[in-house]
């Protein structure tokens, strides 16, 4: 899992180092609980279901989660 | 998909979201067939199913629910604090989704993912209060469900 939180930028370059894994899509709290919200809210709705590509696409953009990381298309 | 094999979907996915969000555990199969009067290997084929739609979350073993998303069904380093209840997330993002399910205010703790100090999210009234650090998603959105547990 790594989808993770980090005390500071300092914090995620060094963890990235030591891992070797690139720098990826960084949110603030606030874009990642909007994101949560958009996400999961409806989750428990009898009539909930997935997003389809659109509409989670638009989520995305919504939250200002643009460029490639954020491409869900690939 | 038999019509048949819908309806118990829908059921098993009420029943298995239900019941996490009411108590924290996510129930597998053999509660689950108990508690809907079903057999245990239509229960199993119905969890498949849901895997394969992106609606939960089943462990390598293929038949345990790892994560009934938001809700993980293990316990992980990162809790969420709903009144008496604690719940764990696979991520961060599932612990905000935790909040935000239930709609109610809730208290996540979570390590940070280099020094482990614990760092503290507070929703309030449908609001993040308070919350420290960023967060960070290191697998590009198209792969996310390569290999969903790494993500």
């Amino acid at each position: 899992m790594t989808m993770l939180a980090f005390r500071s930028e300092g914090h995620l370059d060094r963890w990235c180092e030591q891992r070797d894994i690139p720098r990826g899509g960084v949110l603030t709290p606030e874009q990642a609980w909007r994101l949560a919200r958009a996400w999961y809210g409806r989750k428990l709705e009898p009539d909930w279901r997935r997003h389809t590509l659109e509409e989670a696409e638009e989520v995305l953009t919504d939250i200002g989660l643009t460029g490639d990381f954020w491409n869900l298309r690939g | 998909m038999t019509n048949d094999a819908v309806a118990l979907d829908h059921v098993v996915r009420l029943h298995v979201f239900g019941e996490a969000a009411a108590t924290g555990r996510v129930p597998q199969a053999k509660r689950i067939a108990e508690s809907l009067g079903r057999g245990e290997d239509d229960i199993r084929a119905a969890l498949q199913r849901l895997a394969a739609g992106k609606v939960l979350i089943l462990a390598p073993n293929g038949g345990d629910i790892w994560a009934a998303n938001p809700f993980c069904a293990v316990p992980s380093g990162i809790r969420v604090r709903v009144g008496d209840t604690t719940y764990w997330g696979i991520c961060i993002w599932d612990a905000l989704g935790i909040a935000a399910v239930l709609g109610r205010d809730a208290l996540i703790s979570a390590p940070c993912g280099d020094c482990g100090a614990e760092l503290s999210y507070e929703v309030l009234d449908g609001e993040l209060a308070d919350a420290d650090g960023l967060i960070h998603f290191a697998v590009p959105a198209h792969h996310w469900w390569d290999n969903i547990g790494f993500t």
